[in-house]
């Protein structure tokens, strides 16, 4: 089969020249390696139509594989070469790159004292952000699925972060003392800026609550960082919280009707039906997370990597960059898979 | 039994029968709908999501609230400590100051044109490529899905000094240099935004091509089928038949890749370095005549700054109040799923 599906462009580019002579040798070759001397004029007519919505499939993704060899592959080419070189500027306006091995990754590892400390406390920082993204996502998104008064009023406020909150404004959020201080109860006078944060939960009386239980302090300051971070979260939920809207209006409410006939209370129909019936969109959800955490322009990575490239070493950079990017596939693949071998996939074609 | 003993049929006419039977008492039916702990439940779980979804819409809209509090307030109200969100001596400075200084009406025409620009150009070509992964089944359509996975997954600021070179010396393809000619700066132009967007390359559009991917996927072969039998081609079909059925989806796009393109900071930092063009995402400076330097100084340049962020999205409010709709809609139909 696929030998024959081989042959086809090959043929093609004989058929204009019919004269044995005339053929180009290697296309002769080819030809004579596929082995099928068929008389090219003829098949040329009969075009199968698995092959003509092949090709309207090529055509269709064509911008796309235009974009990718001539601009996206030589990007992605140039940047790993760039990260093993050293710009040395030439006089007249050029450069020209120099090559040092892996020294970038060196300096970028080993020598940079921050790029470490930066990278795994940003890391620490996601996985923590990651799951409570996801859940929060979720039971927001089964919330604003049940029928009640106002829904639609409550679904407009929800998403408004979706299309206002993103790029410039969380960047303006991002250094904004003047939100924290109406928040909190001090007066506005420039002396509370630098200590007028405002916490939803004291983290003190919170721990002092927890401490008789014997939880450990560790995770109470992880749940209290987490409510703090509430805004932080919600502003990052809007397309999870879409998609797993979608995907509950997929699944199909004769499911929860027998259900309830049986006599399952809303809890057990949640974690029976609506639990395994979105599991492919926690998988989704979460791997869009990792990477719009990962890849956002307020993650703090992100920002010191551009801080180093605003600094001037812009091959460093590009080495933390890629070292930075390599961690994230793991991620993404570990996640992936983990996740994988508990997704429950109703038709299975 | 003792129901149907109660129940009473009366034939009215041939084909009406009238039935009479006696109804539970008004107290009774109220202490079984009412007095009993399935219902207690429900009324506090109704309570409890209220409560949650108030409080959460709150923590979304304070920001929003508190900027536009503080963008009419006057120098004065930030060193009088009992002002809190509604200002003493309201005053439309700020925003003057902004509009005139911070040539804001320039910047809103240039960033509409490019966002415009992108928006359309994005969701066109994403629906194009989203039809071609979602319909056909070629060879290699699985590898180049995973490369179009793989645009998605590599941060575009990893690519930033190579990305700024190619657009900064801009060679057609190689051809220009075979044929001895010098490269374009494409800088400051909008041509490295508009190229990005008709390769499907620009910020998320993998996103994009995805979300269009799982509608097309979701829309049944017969309806094409149905078009060729009718003796109409592949590229007529798709024009008559299948864009006019994913208009709802690709409003989505198109509300996505309009507003995230309007907010975006790092292409349009990469690309527009030059001081003659002004874009919304370069306006967040502190005009001259508002910068003075007193106790409330730091409240009062946080606030200019929210304030420049409420001019910069306040179309988007606009849109998004008349969008907003669609934007679910268009989500809940695409029947995006995990497989």
């Amino acid at each position: 089969m696929s030998k024959e599906k081989k042959s086809t462009p090959k043929q093609k580019k004989a058929a204009p020249t019919p004269v044995a002579t005339a053929v180009p040798v290697a296309n002769a070759q080819a030809a004579l390696v596929q082995g099928s001397p068929v008389a090219p004029q003829k098949k040329r007519k009969v075009v199968s139509l698995d092959k003509k919505k092949a090709r309207a499939g090529w055509f269709f993704v064509l911008p796309f594989v235009i974009g990718l060899i001539l601009i996206y592959l030589p990007i992605i080419y140039d940047s790993i070469k760039l990260s093993f070189n050293e710009i040395i500027p030439v006089r007249g306006g050029g450069f020209k790159l120099d090559f040092v091995g892996f020294a970038n990754y060196k300096e970028a590892l080993f020598d940079d004292p921050d790029f470490v400390t930066t990278l795994t406390g940003g890391l620490t920082q996601l996985f923590i952000d990651i799951p409570a993204i996801v859940i929060f996502s979720l039971f927001m998104a089964v919330m604003l699925n049940q029928k009640m008064i106002g829904r639609a009023a409550f679904r407009a406020i929800f998403f408004v972060p979706v299309i206002l909150s993103t790029g410039l404004m969380a960047e303006i959020d991002a250094a904004n003392i003047l939100q924290e201080n109406m928040q909190s109860t001090e007066n506005m006078s420039g002396a509370q800026v630098e200590n007028g944060t405002t916490q939803i939960v004291s983290a003190m009386e919170v721990s002092a609550l927890f401490e008789t239980m014997k939880v450990g302090t560790g995770l109470v300051q992880t749940v209290t960082n987490l409510v703090n971070d509430v805004y932080n979260i919600i502003n990052r939920s809007g397309v999870q919280m879409l998609i797993f809207l979608a995907g509950l209006q997929s699944i199909s409410p004769h499911i929860y009707e027998a259900c309830s006939i049986d006599g399952a209370t809303t809890w057990e129909t949640f974690w029976k039906i609506t639990f395994p019936m979105i599991s492919p969109m926690i998988l989704v959800n979460t791997v869009y997370t990792v990477i719009d955490s990962f890849t956002g322009t307020t993650n703090s990575v992100m920002s010191f990597i551009q801080g180093v490239y605003d600094g001037g070493s812009k091959t460093v950079s590009s080495a933390m960059a890629w070292v930075y990017f390599a961690i994230v596939i793991a991620v993404v693949g570990i996640v992936s898979a983990i996740l994988s071998a508990y997704i429950f996939y109703q038709r299975r074609d | 039994m003792n129901a149907t003993e109660n129940v009473k049929i009366k034939k009215e006419t041939k084909n009406k029968i009238r039935v009479d039977f006696d109804r539970t008492s008004a107290w009774t039916r109220f202490r079984l709908k009412y007095l009993s702990l399935r219902f207690l439940g429900t009324v506090i779980f109704k309570l409890f999501r209220l409560v949650l979804l108030l409080g959460v819409s709150y923590v979304i809209l304070f920001p929003f609230i508190s900027k536009i509090a503080s963008s009419f307030m006057d120098p004065l109200d930030f060193v009088d400590s009992t002002v809190k969100l509604i200002p003493k001596n309201p005053t439309l400075n700020t925003y003057k100051q902004i509009i005139v200084e911070n040539k804001y009406v320039e910047a809103l025409i240039n960033t509409t044109i490019l966002s415009l620009l992108c928006g359309l150009i994005q969701t066109f070509v994403c629906c194009v490529i989203g039809y071609g992964f979602g319909k056909y089944k070629f060879r290699g359509h699985k590898i180049l899905f995973a490369l179009m996975l793989f645009t998605m997954i590599v941060p575009h600021q990893t690519l930033q000094l190579s990305l700024f070179m190619k657009f900064k010396y801009f060679d057609i393809f190689g051809i220009l240099g075979l044929l001895g000619m010098d490269t374009i700066d494409l800088t400051n132009t909008y041509w490295p935004m508009a190229i990005l967007s008709i390769t499907g390359l620009a910020f998320k559009n993998g996103l994009y091509i995805y979300m269009m991917r799982q509608f097309f996927r979701g829309v049944p072969d017969s309806l094409e089928e149905s078009a060729y039998i009718d003796g109409s081609g592949t590229f007529r079909t798709f024009i008559q038949i299948i864009l006019p059925l994913s208009v709802p989806m690709m409003i989505t796009v198109f509300l996505f890749a309009f507003s995230w393109q309007w907010t975006d900071t790092f292409y349009t930092g990469l690309f527009f370095t030059g001081r003659n063009s002004i874009l919304l995402s370069k306006i967040i400076t502190i005009p001259r005549t508002l910068d003075v330097t007193y106790a409330g100084g730091n409240l009062f340049s946080a606030a200019i700054r929210n304030t420049c962020g409420l001019l910069i999205i306040a179309p988007l409010i606009v849109i998004y109040l008349f969008c907003q709709r669609y934007l679910i809609q268009g989500i809940e139909r695409s029947g995006i799923t995990g497989e």
